[in-house]
């Protein structure tokens, strides 16, 4: 415990700390925390998922590593490579739970509601969100449908629906059954979520149709943004390394 | 050094690390312990794959930019755009920040995507710079869905601008074979497995002491 701290104050660069024992391999930072509250009003029972040291090895150079526990707002990086390899964060649990729930009502919010209004003239066209892959499918490109309802509904549902069904009996210490089978499935919507990358398309699409025609945007565009924000938060608040942890200790 | 793994690495003691949920555990074991998928050392067939899917996204990457990715039918006349043709159209309306967005996103992002993954299958052979290109994999993995923002911009327009006779837009050809570039290289960064390149480095440092 103490050599490790001493890593960390000491000041040494990575690759003098390469050079030290196993043990001393981890470089902790600190974490820029996105809220700083230190009330602590609703805490789970918490079993903290790494008492002890556990042999870890970096995802990105296969460096084995010892870790002991870190503190709350304590990062452990990779000292060959830089990659992060836990973070232990304050209320990790409950605040992926609350922003997963947000970004739930968020998503229904977004797909209800109109997304953009086109006036020209006397015609008016209204977008929901699904319409904008239906639409090419009533077009004649079904695979390019397919790929932006899997980019932009399938996997920001799948990837909200399984971090509640996971993260909410975890809030009580119990694992949902099959588990497992929707931590993969999250892991896997997590790669293919495109939400932010459609409102940059969302932004381009304004420009390119403002001179053209008014165009207004509706209830759905603001809650969609907020969605990119809770969605953004709830997958930050939680390194997947401390959910699986917490999965394996959970009755 | 043995069996071609750096020598600190899990795989020179037979660890593996869970793909899935980063349990490291004895490869022998087969299975992980804890969330039962397949273990093994590194991804299989790594630079095999990696090599064939870029290959693939850049025999794609011609009609991509050779084709329309839009088509216009309005009362004034039938048109279609090719994506620089946009890029080009949006620079002389001086629309700067909107047409260097999309020749970031579009033209840019791919191209040099398809350069850092070949880049980092030579680095997983050579080992040079092995600290340099897990960066470069980093920036790689997390830059490459962004180019997917004109497919995005054409379902948008599609679906927006339904103005019947006076007005309607299509998804051209080079729409699909665009967003089947950047999926290509997406799965050409996940096949990647960035331990070869620290493998490769350790060889070289044993060859030359």
């Amino acid at each position: 415990m103490s050599s490790r701290r001493e890593a960390r104050g000491s000041g040494n660069t990575i690759r003098q700390l390469d050079n030290l024992l196993l043990y001393d391999q981890i470089r902790l930072l600190p974490l820029d925390l996105l809220c700083v509250s230190r009330r602590r009003g609703l805490t789970v029972p918490f079993v903290h998922p790494f008492a002890t040291t556990h042999q870890l090895a970096c995802p990105d150079c296969d460096i084995l590593l010892e870790l002991a526990s870190l503190e709350i707002g304590e990062k452990a990086i990779c000292p060959r490579c830089l990659a992060t390899l836990q973070m232990h964060q304050r209320n990790a649990l409950h605040r992926t739970a609350a922003f997963a729930l947000a970004a739930a009502v968020l998503f229904l919010v977004a797909n209800c509601f109109p997304f953009l209004t086109l006036r020209a003239g006397f015609r008016q066209s209204q977008m929901h969100l699904w319409q904008s892959a239906v639409s090419l499918e009533e077009d004649g490109s079904p695979y390019l449908a397919g790929a932006v309802s899997l980019f932009i509904e399938l996997a920001p549902a799948l990837l909200i629906g399984g971090l509640l069904y996971l993260v909410l009996p975890l809030l009580w210490d119990r694992r949902a059954p099959g588990a497992i089978t929707i931590c993969r499935a999250v892991v896997w919507a997590r790669r293919w979520n495109m939400v932010e990358v459609f409102l940059l398309g969302v932004f381009v699409s304004l420009l390119k149709l403002g001179k053209l025609a008014s165009l207004t945007v509706g209830i759905s565009f603001w809650a969609f943004m907020a969605l990119i924000f809770c969605l953004t938060a709830a997958l930050a608040s939680i390194h997947p390394r401390e959910l699986w942890a917490r999965l394996e200790t959970a009755k | 050094m043995r069996n071609g793994f750096a020598t600190r690495s899990a795989a020179a003691r037979g660890l593996a690390l869970c793909d899935v949920c980063g349990l490291v555990a004895p490869v022998k074991a087969g299975r992980c312990p804890r969330c039962d998928s397949r273990l093994h050392l590194r991804l299989r067939d790594s630079l095999q794959r990696t090599w064939a899917l870029t290959i693939a996204a850049t025999i794609l990457y011609f009609p991509a930019n050779l084709l329309p990715v839009l088509r216009v039918n309005s009362v004034t006349g039938d048109y279609a755009n090719t994506i620089l043709g946009g890029v080009i159209q949006f620079w002389q309306h001086g629309d700067y920040p909107v047409a260097i967005i999309i020749f970031t996103a579009s033209v840019m992002i791919p191209v040099l995507k398809i350069f850092s993954i070949v880049a980092l299958c030579f680095a997983a052979r050579s080992g040079h710079r092995p600290r340099r290109m897990t960066k470069l994999y980093r920036v790689t993995e997390f830059i490459g869905r962004w180019s997917m923002v004109d497919v995005f911009v054409v379902a948008i327009l599609v679906a927006v601008v339904q103005l019947g006779s006076a007005m309607s837009i299509h998804p051209g050809a080079a729409a699909l074979s665009f967003a089947g570039v950047v999926v290509l290289t997406m799965l050409a960064a996940m096949s990647f497995d960035p331990r070869l390149i620290w493998d490769a480095a350790a060889q070289q440092r044993t060859k030359q002491s």
